[in-house]
C-alpha cells in the first residue's frame, strides 16, 4: 500500500499509516509514553512536553503527540536520554505543586502523581515558587483549585470545544499563566455550564474536582502505585 | 575586512518620505526585472543560489523557505516581514526601518511574486509605533506609482509580548490571537497564516533581496565564508564609547567590531545574539561571526571588568522568564526555577547542588522545549558555565 509508512520503533520495525503521530504509533504497538496535555479525539497542543522521544537526526527531543511519522524515521521512546529528560520536566511541574498529595481529593487518581512513580521521582531537586490562588466552592457543580493547576489546558480545549461559549481560557504570561474563568473571575454560583463534568473528568490534577456530598460514593477507580 | 554596505546602501542617502529618491538609486527595477524576465521557480532559485540565510537568528536558508511555500498546494499565501525586532539589544530593523523602508516593500513585492501570494503583512513591534507613518507613507506612494499591483501591503502592530517576534506566535498574533508559539511541523511555508502557506522573513533578509536579483547570485555569494554569505548589519552596545549600527561582512572578527569600530575597552564578555545569545569571554575575541560560530540577530552588547557575570546572567533570565508564553512546560517552569537559583547565585548563597541543577535544567530546556525561546534561554547560564565557572563558585556557601 502506497500510504504505509515505515520507522524503527525502540530497534523494532514497524509500520504504520500516513498521518499517524509518533505517539499513535508507539500507543498502536503497546508502548506507553506518558502524556498530560494529550487528548485523544482533539488537536493536539504539545504543551506538556512529557511524550518527549528521541527521533535520530533531530537537534532536539521531538513531542510524539504532535509529530507525524515519517519513512525511516528511527525512534527511541525510552532511552536514557528521553528518560531523564521526562523526569526533570515532572519534577518542574512539582517544584511549583502544592504538597497537599494526602489531603487533596484526587490524591490516588491523579495522573501527575502515577507519571511521577512510574517515572521514579521522588522530591523535586528544584525549587520554585508556588501559586496561592484562593479555592473556588461555591458552585454546586465544580470546584476549582488552581493552586494545583499545571496548566495542561485540557480544560481549555474540552471548553472550546464543547460549543457552548468558552469558560475557560489562559490568561498571563510565563510562569504567572494561568486558566482564568471569564476575565478572571472567580467560578461563582451563578456559572453555568451544562459539561462541568465533561472538563472535570479531563483534570490530571485536583485542579478541577466535583463537589463530593457526605456519604456518596467516588466513582473512579483508586491508582496504585507502585514501589 | 572593511565595513561594506550591502543591506544599508541607501541608508543615510535616499529620503524615506520620497519614493523619487528611491527610484534614482535603482528603486524597484529589481521587482520590474522579476515580473518581465524571471519565472517564480527562476526567482527562488536565484535566491537559493546565493545562500542568503535568514537574519532573524536562526539562519534558515531563505531560498530553501520560499521554494517550499511556492510549491505547496494552494491559492491564498501570505509574505510577512517580522518587524518584531525585540531582541534585547538590537536595533538594526529600526535604523534600516527609519531610512529605507522602499527596499523592504520591493523585497516583499518580489517574494509575493515568487511564492504566487497576494497579501503581505509587516508585523511592526509596538515600541515602533513612530515607524508605522512612515510605513504606510511608503507603501502609499510605492502603490500608487504603480508596483504594488495585485499585491497588498498591511501593517499589523505587536502589543509588546517579546515571543511575538518567534515566528509562529507572531502569526497567531496577526490571526488576533493571544501570542503563544506552535509546534512544528506543519511549518508555515505548508501551513502558516489562517494555515495557508507562509514565508516569515526577517527586515533585513528581505533588504537583501533586490540586490541579489539584480547583481545575481554569484555577486552575492562572493561575500562571506562558506556557509555565511553576504554581510550582516550589527547593533553593538554596552561597554563601548561608538554604540551604533554597522554592517560588516560575515566571517569578520568580533575584534573588528568591538574594538576597531565600537571601540571597547577593558573587556570582561561580549553576549552576542540578546537575551537567547551567546556569551563568550575576551579571550574569544578573535572568532568570526557567522552562522558557524555565534551571530544570532546581530546583537552584541560588551560588558567591561566592572561588570559582574552573575549579574548579567541574573538579569538575562529574569527577563526570558517575564517574556517566555507560558505554554510548555520546560521553559514556563523551567525559567523560573532558574531565576530562582540565579537570584540565590546573585544573594552569595548558592550551593554546589545548585549548579549541577543548573546544568541538568539547561540541557533539558534545550531538548524539550517548544520554541526557540525555551530552548535557547538557558545559553547564557551554559556559557557561563563554561568560561566563567569561578564566578558561580564564589558564591558558594560552604
Amino acid at each position: 500500500m502506497e500510504n504505509k509508512v515505515n520507522l524503527t520503533l525502540n530497534g523494532r520495525a514497524v509500520s504504520a499509516r500516513q498521518g499517524m503521530t509518533i505517539l499513535e504509533v508507539a500507543r498502536e504497538n503497546g508502548i506507553d509514553i506518558p502524556t498530560l496535555c494529550y487528548l485523544e479525539d482533539f488537536s493536539p497542543m504539545g504543551a506538556c512536553r512529557l511524550c518527549v522521544v528521541e527521533v535520530e537526526g533531530s537537534r532536539t527531543l521531538v513531542g510524539s503527540c504532535h509529530t507525524p511519522v515519517t519513512e525511516g524515521m528511527v525512534v527511541h521512546t525510552h532511552s536514557p536520554k528521553v528518560l531523564a529528560a521526562r523526569k526533570i520536566l515532572v519534577e518542574l511541574l512539582l517544584a511549583s505543586h502544592p504538597d497537599s498529595c494526602l489531603v487533596c481529593d484526587k490524591a490516588n487518581i491523579c495522573e501527575l502523581r502515577r507519571i511521577a512513580a512510574d517515572l521514579e521521582v521522588g522530591l523535586p531537586r528544584f525549587h520554585a515558587r508556588k501559586h496561592y490562588y484562593p479555592v473556588e466552592d461555591e458552585n454546586p457543580h465544580i470546584i476549582r483549585d488552581m493552586s494545583k493547576c499545571i496548566l495542561c489546558r485540557r480544560c481549555v480545549i474540552a471548553c472550546k470545544s464543547a460549543g457552548n461559549g468558552s469558560m475557560f481560557s489562559v490568561a498571563y504570561r510565563g510562569f504567572e499563566s494561568k486558566v482564568v474563568f471569564g476575565c478572571d473571575q472567580l467560578v461563582d454560583e451563578a456559572a453555568v455550564c451544562p459539561d462541568f463534568d465533561g472538563c472535570i473528568a479531563l483534570c490530571p490534577s485536583g485542579a478541577l474536582r466535583k463537589p463530593v456530598k457526605i456519604g456518596e460514593e467516588r466513582a473512579e477507580k483508586a491508582l496504585i502505585i507502585k514501589g | 575586512m572593511p565595513q561594506q554596505r550591502v543591506v544599508l546602501k541607501n541608508c543615510g542617502v535616499i529620503d524615506p518620505r520620497r519614493i523619487e529618491t528611491y527610484l534614482e538609486r535603482d528603486g524597484f527595477k529589481a521587482l520590474a526585472k522579476v515580473r518581465r524576465e524571471m519565472t517564480r521557480e527562476q526567482v527562488t532559485d536565484e535566491i537559493k543560489a546565493s545562500g542568503l540565510r535568514g537574519r532573524g537568528g536562526a539562519g534558515f536558508p531563505t531560498g530553501i523557505k520560499w521554494e517550499g511555500a511556492r510549491q505547496a498546494p494552494g491559492e491564498e499565501k501570505y509574505v510577512i516581514c517580522n518587524a518584531d525586532e525585540g531582541e534585547v539589544g538590537t536595533f538594526k530593523d529600526r535604523y534600516i526601518l527609519e531610512r529605507d523602508p522602499f527596499t523592504l516593500i520591493e523585497a516583499m513585492a518580489i517574494a509575493g511574486y515568487a511564492i504566487g501570494a497576494k497579501q503581505g503583512y509587516i508585523y511592526l513591534r509596538a515600541e515602533y509605533h513612530h515607524l508605522f507613518d512612515l510605513l504606510q507613507n511608503a507603501i502609499n506612494q510605492a502603490k500608487k506609482s504603480g508596483y504594488l499591483d495585485g499585491f497588498r501591503i498591511e501593517i499589523r502592530e505587536g502589543a509588546g509580548a517579546y515571543i511575538c517576534g518567534e515566528e509562529s506566535a507572531l502569526m497567531d498574533s496577526i490571526e488576533g490571537k493571544r501570542g503563544e508559539s506552535r509546534y512544528r511541523p506543519p511549518f508555515p511555508t505548508t501551513s502558516g497564516l489562517w494555515g495557508k502557506p507562509t514565508i516569515i522573513n526577517n527586515v533585513e533578509t528581505l533588504m537583501n533581496i533586490p540586490q541579489i536579483i539584480l547583481n545575481g547570485a554569484g555577486w552575492f555569494s562572493q561575500m562571506g565564508t562558506e556557509r555565511s554569505k553576504g554581510t550582516k548589519v550589527f547593533s553593538i552596545s554596552g561597554d563601548v564609547e561608538n554604540p551604533g549600527v554597522y554592517e560588516l561582512v560575515l566571517g569578520s572578527p568580533l575584534r573588528e567590531l568591538v574594538e576597531d569600530l565600537a571601540s571597547a575597552k577593558d573587556i570582561k564578555l561580549i553576549q552576542i545574539g540578546g537575551a537567547t545569545g551567546r556569551i563568550l569571554p575576551y579571550e574569544k575575541i578573535d572568532t568570526p561571526l557567522a552562522f558557524e560560530t555565534v551571530l544570532g540577530a546581530g546583537a552584541v552588547t560588551v560588558y567591561n571588568r566592572s561588570r559582574d557575570v552573575i549579574d548579567i546572567v541574573y538579569r538575562t533570565m529574569e527577563f526570558l522568564a517575564e517574556e517566555s508564553c507560558g505554554k510548555c512546560t520546560p521553559c514556563r517552569q523551567g525559567t523560573e526555577v532558574m531565576v530562582e537559583i540565579l537570584e540565590k547565585f546573585h544573594r552569595g548563597e548558592g550551593r554546589e547542588q545548585d549548579i549541577r541543577n543548573l546544568e541538568a535544567l539547561s540541557q533539558v530546556m534545550m531538548l524539550t522545549s517548544l520554541c526557540g525561546l525555551g530552548q535557547a534561554a538557558p545559553n547564557a547560564v551554559m556559557d557561563t558555565l563554561q568560561y566563567f565557572k569561578d564566578a558561580y563558585k564564589k558564591r558558594v556557601v560552604v
